[in-house]
């Protein structure tokens, strides 16, 4: 406990006894988190800082340890501990906090050549007087391999012995590893940014063949047809927000019976601004949800979004007996809507908002109202031309444009 | 003050828009007048003219009749044609929408809704006085500036 805390909260926290249960967040199932203790301090705790001290090891320690390490790594334990001093030990262990600490954690044992100083081979290296190995010198070094070479010799010798041959006379460093003053490589050979080693490359690359021609052949004619009225890719169409909402079975009355269908209605959004709905019937309900959904993706239209987070002032949508009103919030309210314009608020991007649905609350219309009354926004700006006044934003002008 | 005939007014201006109208016109009083003008200082419509049963003639280049038109100008009102006379009111649209939208009684002939400044301040701020529901549209707004309460008339939407 804190000394500066005052006498009154030192007197509160003996009255108050201990919680009978387990304290559990009222509202567990809510969006926003609820924090689970309800009191903030005032002041930012000020910690003092945490000197470590090491201390060698005692002789019934060393005992402990000897029964674990042999004594050959007790020896190296003990001479390790002679060499480094424990205060240099704490200072070079602790975290640093002073501002010129590395803002990432590293251990600096790999050198990375983008960032580190350039390693370059010594210039001792060199070696300005060698001399092509002649063709005749190349004989005898097969000769040589060849008189060497053991009775049960491989094919992996051979390999071994091409590998190593040198093909200059001179300095050994100089042909394998020459100093040069140009910037080394900032990649290995093969390597590129995006793929990090030519194994990995090439397995990368067979993988995304046979992946794309995989997927060349999964995908259907609606797909296609979809990408190329959007202009979308596969993979922007996948990371679009779809979810189907309104789920249930129509029927056709023919003079052959009645004939079912499944009807759904999906919602499709880029959580960016971007919303769409569609609806279709099929035979089929799995065939009926994917029609739906890339009908929403093809219906998906820009709605006007206040600060990128709620709507432009209130407004009203009307479908059938459906009418249904949103409310515009402040930052942080969260989406307190009933469950279909929550979906929808998500698949469009729309953080802050409160809704009244009114007389029939049938799904399908509620969707659809809801979708009328976000396309129903007045913009601020058109309405500032209409009127022929100019219209500022307080938000912005107290905030000084910071939102 | 007859809020029985300002009702008409309201109601046959939601007509006029909705009919498209450029011109229309409503009986001559001194609260049409103000409210007309007030109106027209909002920006919600175009012009404002007093004139006869008949449209007055439209400005040769603005194309609607307006009130300082030196080429025209104005009858002075007389003992004898003040009966006939009629607020010319020019309406406007903006991308296929009428700036007016919809104007609505809020107090009616028969409760009169009388606001202070206190509860104005409310509604400017956007919540609920009295029998007065906040300005939610992010619109700019009548100023509390003059410190004026009084009675409630009609909003436009």
């Amino acid at each position: 406990m804190n000394i500066t805390r005052p006498a009154r909260c030192l007197l509160c926290s003996f009255t108050r006894a201990a919680t009978p249960s387990t304290r559990v967040p009222r509202r567990q199932f809510h969006p926003t988190p609820a924090t689970l203790s309800n009191r903030k301090p005032k002041f930012p705790n000020v910690k003092a800082p945490r000197v470590e001290d090491y201390k060698p090891y005692t002789e019934e320690q060393k005992a402990e340890l000897a029964k674990e390490y042999s004594a050959a790594q007790m020896a190296a334990i003990e001479a390790g501990e002679a060499a480094i001093d424990p205060k240099d030990l704490a200072e070079q262990m602790k975290e640093r906090s002073d501002p010129m600490s590395f803002k990432y954690l590293d251990d600096f044992s790999v050198i990375e050549p983008g960032i580190d100083r350039h390693q370059r081979a010594p210039e001792s290296n060199s070696d300005y007087n060698f001399k092509l190995k002649s063709e005749e010198d190349f004989a005898k070094d097969f000769g040589q391999f060849f008189a060497e070479m053991s009775d049960n010799a491989t094919g992996a010798d051979f390999v071994r012995f091409a590998d190593n041959l040198r093909v200059t006379h001179g300095k050994e460093e100089n042909e394998l590893h020459p100093h040069s003053a140009l910037v080394p490589d900032l990649f290995g050979p093969g390597e590129t940014i995006d793929e990090p080693r030519v194994e990995e490359q090439k397995t990368a690359a067979e993988k995304g063949e046979k992946e794309r021609s995989a997927e060349a052949e999964e995908m259907t004619e609606a797909l296609k047809s979809l990408l190329l009225a959007t202009g979308y890719t596969e993979s922007q169409v996948k990371g679009l927000r779809t979810k189907t909402l309104v789920s249930h079975s129509v029927t056709n009355q023919t003079r052959l019976g009645k004939v079912r269908r499944a009807y759904r209605l999906s919602i499709a959004g880029n959580a960016n601004g971007l919303l769409g709905i569609g609806e279709a019937k099929s035979d089929e309900p799995s065939d009926a949800k994917t029609q739906s959904q890339y009908r929403a993706i093809r219906n998906m239209q820009p709605i006007p979004r206040y600060e990128n987070r709620t709507i432009y002032g209130d407004v009203k949508g009307k479908v059938g007996a459906t009418e249904l009103q949103l409310m515009h919030r402040p930052p942080g309210f969260g989406l307190r809507v009933q469950y279909l314009i929550y979906e929808m608020c998500r698949a469009a991007g729309i953080h802050d908002l409160s809704a009244r649905v009114g007389r029939s609350r049938n799904q399908m219309n509620t969707v659809k109202a809801a979708y009328e009354a976000l396309m129903s926004q007045r913009n601020p700006e058109q309405v500032a031309h209409a009127l022929g006044r100019k219209i500022v934003d307080v938000r912005k002008v107290y905030y000084a444009g910071k939102i | 003050m007859s809020l029985v005939n300002l009702s008409a007014v309201c109601a046959h201006l939601n007509n006029a828009t909705k009919a498209r109208l450029a011109l229309t016109s409503i009986p001559n009083s001194n609260l049409h007048l103000k409210l007309s003008l007030a109106l027209q200082n909002s920006g919600y419509i175009s012009s404002v003219v007093r004139g006869g049963p008949t449209p007055p003639p439209a400005h040769p280049i603005l194309g609607y009749p307006a009130a300082n038109d030196e080429a025209e100008g104005i009858e002075p009102i007389t003992r004898d044609n003040v009966a006939s006379r009629r607020l010319w009111l020019g309406l406007k649209y903006w991308q296929n929408e009428s700036v007016l939208g919809k104007i609505k009684m809020i107090s009616k002939p028969t409760r009169r809704v009388n606001i202070d400044v206190e509860g104005l301040r409310r509604v400017v701020r956007g919540e609920e006085s009295g029998f007065v529901a906040g300005i939610r549209s992010p619109e700019a707004r009548e100023c509390v500036e003059k410190k004026l309460g009084g009675l409630v008339l009609c909003r436009v939407l």
